[in-house]
């Protein structure tokens, strides 16, 4: 009992440590621009479309799945949604039926692995390919306008003025999925699961149902993320969220999300985000090129999977 | 002998039923549009089957193993890049630029290999921040520019062509299919890889070293990567900071529509070179009919997933098989 | 003839265990010699190290007084040492050629593989042992017996000096067993030096020459075998006696009412089987590896699809779709492979046992961690499970603990079990704990729990069951009651045309 603790809060704590010393190098480089409230709040704004696919990341991830199509399929549900609006429809239908369609290609993606037995990066690879043409196909070169007030103020709006809608939804999605997986049967499930799906099956635990949810839930986040992102930017583009899906990926397996499956967590997941998004906040403050971002965001997935490596070799 | 024959009839004829749909693809574009099978489309196909081949061999070859190499288009696209600016920034003679660009393809399939076998990251994991790492470095070098060439003599290995039909690019390709062919069905090399492939810990005990085999063959597939992508620099007379990427994605795909099982362990060069022939013939069909190009981003897809199903349906039969044979 | 080898002062410790600490003695050629030990003595970790596998910490091996140091088993290979483990080192996809010289293929100028060389040296192998293998068959198709053999002809090929087996017999009939036995013999009469370690003590009286006990990591002694019996053998390894394992059992003599009818069942792997089984009773479950014993309790318990036949639960047809569905009907299974089908290794021994039971051990929508304590904290104790607390992780259990974690997870105070499969549930586990684990299946019977015992060693079969129906090829054979039932009468109903 003492031992995992112990080791789970010094990863926990190296975690700490190392955003600790970003945000010092970063106050000192950027001559204090970096900590002020403005920026704080910036960074925070930033995460929540990283937030949602981290979210539905990380929970794969723990089940020992992995869903490579959430950026694209999020893109292309973001298209969709600011394509209907532009068609006159009522935002609540809009929305509902971009989310359904990224719960749709989240149902594909679990078809493919679970009932003709793909191995789940390359499925999902061929399904980010599809939703990618899908988007180009729906929204040609040309960006569409998302006016609809409703939707900007869920991307845009702020409470009192002061707090973003979007921040709350964000820390919001967070600790629900943590205490979900946390506390509650689904939650142990899916970590039964991802430890061992033969054993999980014979104790009555349904992997395929498991596998199914998750995937649709992911591929249900990745649409909020790629609508959201489309209420931001008032307007929805071929580019959209495509690049997040690794900045996702790599936050969950900062925090401790194993690749094996069977371990990690929503609040390791959470710091691994603020990691990640005050890293390449401070990037952009100093004006370091994107391309560099670029290199960096590749660079520190390979760095989060050496933390994951070195954390299992203690283990052993 | 028997089960020999059995099993070599069962590979014929996976391979035939490969070859008769591509067949029938073919014969569906042409009966769309006559052109489809003029010299001058031909040619462009097998033009085009040069950068999905010079890299679906390194992958192929890697996929039998058990590894895969998410980062064999940016390597593709750093080694365009590189070869560009050897020649024209640095005046380099282009044999050497090829050469140099050869190894330094190499030297970043090492550090994929330092990654999966000495800090034992998952292969598709670490070549995706691989990838995501080499982009940004292209992009910081070119600025997101082409780098135009203007060596004639590096330009002829884009235009040289025997019977106006079999360009060099596609003539090198499949002299790497032949040779690749022959180490992976004749030699002990050959044969390791596939040990290694099918069942690692055994190799492993049985005194082979198979992180060293997987190291030679992420070497080798960013050899390979590189080169093709300095290939269609020659043929594009520029190095570009983006056109080689997403190749990793055919290369893979016409790998498996030629039987190499993600598994590991099995497929051969023949299933491969099919496989990618029907890859583009495909795609340059989807063009020559005028869909407009991001079909065939969509059209890709599909089609991985279409090997893939394909591939189920081959193990599951195999396994019936296998059952049928136990009992 | 006078290859000696020689462990000397090793010791190898993980994390938090000392595996082995000072293990010395010495094997000479042409001597069969068993290594004995409960689970944990560290005989796996001593073969690991003689096969380059995992580096010792202290001492080293040697061959003929010299030291060897092996960084990878490549390495020990070349010394002349192979280990043939419990889990086979084949290729199932390449053919009994490629697999025999694995490793070794001979091969030109160039690297080019030289077939007809290939087949003429494999054939020589196969008919210096006498064996019907062809060797272009595919491996994967072979029996598991002559993949078995397999294993040894690349050991012979390579020339070893040194042959180890792990557990040799795990998965192997009795039949298959005498064949096996018939090469290590010739592999003695060779000169070479076998090593083999088993827990079935009958084989290794039947064909060792001397005994090394080890406990907990440490040597005990080494023992002739001609001089020693099993009594003395078990306090060796156990340090206590632990008396007859199957005398001192406390048998149930009273069943109850017809618990399971299953009639007709038919599924891809099993024909027309059927059978009763009534409360308290315990019913074995025999026949040869393959006969279909498992494809049986799978498709009772919902995990295989069933074609048609009809199973009943107290006298009403129950039709289970998938596990959950059995479990709910009070149905348990503890699966052949505990590492593969029964644990979640990484999991703790708490997430384990209420895994089946998380609808009872919650509160609305969240788990209670106190319940689920109290449940795991029960089974711990019931069991006498070695641990200091329910949150370690299983992994870190040793196997005979591991196998009770299975058994506390069907039987805690929240299930409702009525009928317990076990399948092999003594495989790889020790004697002090085999003879614990008949205990309580005994006792379950006697709580009125219906128990379908498999079991692969007839001597366990025939003294635990009260009842035994024989399988073979997916069918039923026969079936005999206790009093009737001999290894030889089980044995040719297993291996009756």
């Amino acid at each position: 009992m003492k031992e995992g603790s112990k080791f789970l809060k010094s990863k926990m704590f190296a975690l700490l440590v190392l955003l600790l010393l970003i945000v010092v190098f970063f106050t000192i480089a950027s001559k204090g621009t970096f900590f002020s409230l403005v920026n704080a709040r910036n960074i925070l704004n930033a995460i929540v479309i990283v937030a949602l696919l981290t979210v539905g990341a990380g929970a794969l991830m723990i089940s020992g799945q992995i869903d490579l199509s959430t950026g694209a399929s999020g893109t292309m549900c973001g298209i969709l949604m600011a394509i209907l609006l532009v068609n006159g429809w009522p935002w609540p239908v809009a929305v509902v039926v971009a989310l359904a369609a990224g719960g749709f290609v989240g149902a594909i993606n679990a078809l493919l692995i679970n009932e003709l037995h793909f191995q789940g990066f390359i499925a999902t690879m061929a399904m980010a390919s599809v939703t990618q043409g899908l988007s180009y196909a729906l929204g040609g070169a040309a960006s569409i306008p998302v006016d609809n007030k409703v939707v900007v103020y869920m991307g845009t709006g702020r409470i009192a003025d002061v707090v973003p809608v979007s921040i709350i939804a964000a820390l919001l999605i967070f600790f629900v999925y943590g205490i979900m997986l946390n506390k509650t049967k689904f939650g142990r499930s899916i970590y039964l699961v991802g430890g061992n799906p033969a054993a999980a099956s014979l104790v009555g635990i349904d992997p395929k149902r498991i596998s199914y949810i998750l995937f649709i839930n992911s591929g249900v986040l990745g649409s909020l993320a790629g609508c959201l992102f489309a209420a931001r930017l008032k307007s929805a583009t071929t580019t959209g969220i495509v690049s997040s899906q690794f900045a996702g990926m790599t936050a969950a397996i900062l925090g401790g999300v194993s690749f094996g499956g069977g371990s990690g967590g929503m609040f390791g997941a959470f710091v691994g985000l603020l990691i990640l998004n005050s890293f390449s906040n401070g990037m952009t403050l100093i004006k370091i090129s994107p391309y560099w971002q670029t290199f960096a965001s590749g660079a520190l997935l390979l760095f989060a999977l050496a933390l994951d490596f070195s954390g299992a070799k203690k283990k052993n | 002998m028997e089960n020999m024959s059995a099993a070599k009839r069962l590979l014929r004829s996976k391979l035939f039923s490969l070859a008769a749909v591509t067949a029938v693809v073919v014969l569906i574009f042409y009966l769309i549009r006559r052109s489809y099978l003029g010299v001058d489309n031909i040619r462009g196909i097998l033009n085009s089957m040069s950068l999905s081949g010079t890299i679906g061999v390194g992958m192929a070859c890697l996929l039998i193993g058990g590894g895969v190499d998410l980062a064999a288009g940016a390597e593709g696209c750093f080694g365009g890049v590189m070869v560009a600016l050897l020649i024209s920034k640095a005046g380099a003679p282009w044999p050497v630029a090829l050469v140099a660009v050869i190894l330094i393809g190499a030297a970043i399939g090492a550090f994929n290999a330092f990654l999966i076998n000495v800090l034992n990251f998952m292969g598709f994991i670490a070549t995706i921040g691989v990838s995501s790492m080499l982009q940004g470095i292209i992009n910081i070098i070119t600025k997101a520019r082409n780098i135009s060439i203007s060596d004639r003599g590096f330009w002829s290995i884009g235009t040289v062509a025997v019977a106006n039909l079999f360009t060099l690019p596609f003539m090198i390709m499949a002299a790497l299919v032949v040779v690749y062919g022959i180490i992976l069905s004749r030699t002990r090399f050959g044969r390791t890889v596939y040990m290694c492939g099918g069942n690692r810990r055994a190799a492993r005990l049985s005194g082979l070293n198979p992180k060293k085999i997987s190291t030679i063959l992420y070497i080798n597939c960013g050899a390979l990567a590189s080169l093709g992508g300095a290939i269609l620099a020659a043929r594009m007379h520029s190095g570009s900071p983006k056109a080689v990427l997403g190749s990793e994605l055919d290369a893979i795909t016409a790998a498996v529509l030629g039987g190499v099982s993600f598994m590991g362990g099995a497929g051969n060069m023949g299933g491969c070179f099919i496989g990618l022939l029907l890859l583009c013939s495909f795609n340059n069909g989807l063009i020559s009919v005028k869909l407009a190009s991001y079909w065939t981003i969509v059209a890709q897809g599909v089609l991985l997933i279409a090997a893939l199903i394909a591939d189920y349906f081959n193990v599951r039969a195999r396994a019936r098989e296998l059952k049928a044979a136990g009992a | 003839m006078d290859t000696y080898l020689e462990f000397r002062g090793i010791g190898k410790s993980f994390p938090g265990v000392q595996a082995l600490d000072d293990i010395s003695f010495t094997v000479s050629g042409g001597r069969v010699c068993a290594i004995l030990g409960e689970n944990g003595a560290g005989k796996s970790t001593l073969l690991k190290i003689l096969s380059g596998d995992i580096q010792p910490g202290a001492g080293g091996v040697y061959i003929n007084g010299a030291e060897q140091r092996f960084t990878s088993p490549y390495q020990a290979i070349r010394s002349g040492i192979s280990v043939i483990y419990q889990e086979r080192q084949l290729i199932p996809a390449m053919n009994v050629m490629e697999n025999i010289f694995l490793g070794d293929i001979p091969a030109g100028r160039a690297g080019f593989v030289d077939r007809a060389e290939l087949r003429g040296r494999t054939q020589e192998i196969i008919d210096s042992f006498g064996l019907p293998i062809h060797p272009l068959e595919l491996v994967g198709r072979l029996p598991v017996a002559y993949q078995q053999m397999v294993e040894i002809m690349k050991a012979y090929r390579r020339n070893s000096k040194i042959i180890a087996f792990d557990e040799p017999t795990a998965s192997l009939t009795d039949s298959e067993i005498s064949i096996l036995f018939e090469l290590i013999g010739k592999l003695r009469n060779d000169g070479k030096i076998v090593l083999y370690v088993s827990h079935r003590l009958s084989e290794i009286f039947q064909i060792t020459d001397e005994i090394v006990v080890l406990k907990d990591g440490r040597f005990v002694k080494t023992l002739e075998t001609r001089e020693t019996d099993e009594q003395e053998l078990i306090t060796a390894m156990v340090g206590r006696d632990i008396g007859d394992t199957y005398s001192g059992l406390k048998r149930n003599d009273r069943y109850g009412e017809t618990l399971l009818e299953v009639s007709h069942l038919e599924t891809a792997a099993v024909h027309d089987i059927s059978f009763e089984l009534k409360s308290g009773e315990i019913l074995g479950l025999s026949g040869l590896v393959g006969a279909g014993r498992t494809e049986v309790v799978r498709a009772i318990f919902g995990a295989d699809a069933i074609i048609s036949g009809e199973i009943k639960l107290e006298g009403k047809p129950v039709h289970f779709k998938k596990p959950g569905d059995a479990i709910a009907a009070g149905i348990a299974l503890c699966p052949e492979d505990r590492k593969e089908q029964g644990l979640v290794l990484l999991r703790s021994i708490r997430d384990n046992i209420t895994a089946p039971v998380l609808d009872k051990v919650r509160k609305g929508l969240f788990l209670d961690k106190k319940a689920e304590d109290e449940v795991a904290g029960d089974a711990i104790k019931k069991y006498s499970i070695k641990t200091p607390s329910s949150d370690k992780p299983v992994l870190e259990l040793s196997g005979g603990n591991q196998q009770k974690v299975i058994l506390g997870r069907w039987t805690s105070s929240k299930m409702v079990t009525k009928v317990l499969i076990l399948d092999e549930p003594t495989k790889g586990i020790d004697v002090g704990t085999k003879a614990e684990v008949y205990r309580i299946v005994c006792d379950f019977a006697r709580d009125g729990i219906g128990v379908i015992f498999i079991s692969s060693e007839l001597t366990e079969v025939i003294n635990v069951a009260d009842r035994i129906i024989v399988m073979r090829n997916g069918r039923i054979t026969g079936e005999v009651r206790r009093e009737e039932a001999s290894e030889e009468s089980v044995l040719a109903l297993a291996m009756s045309e």
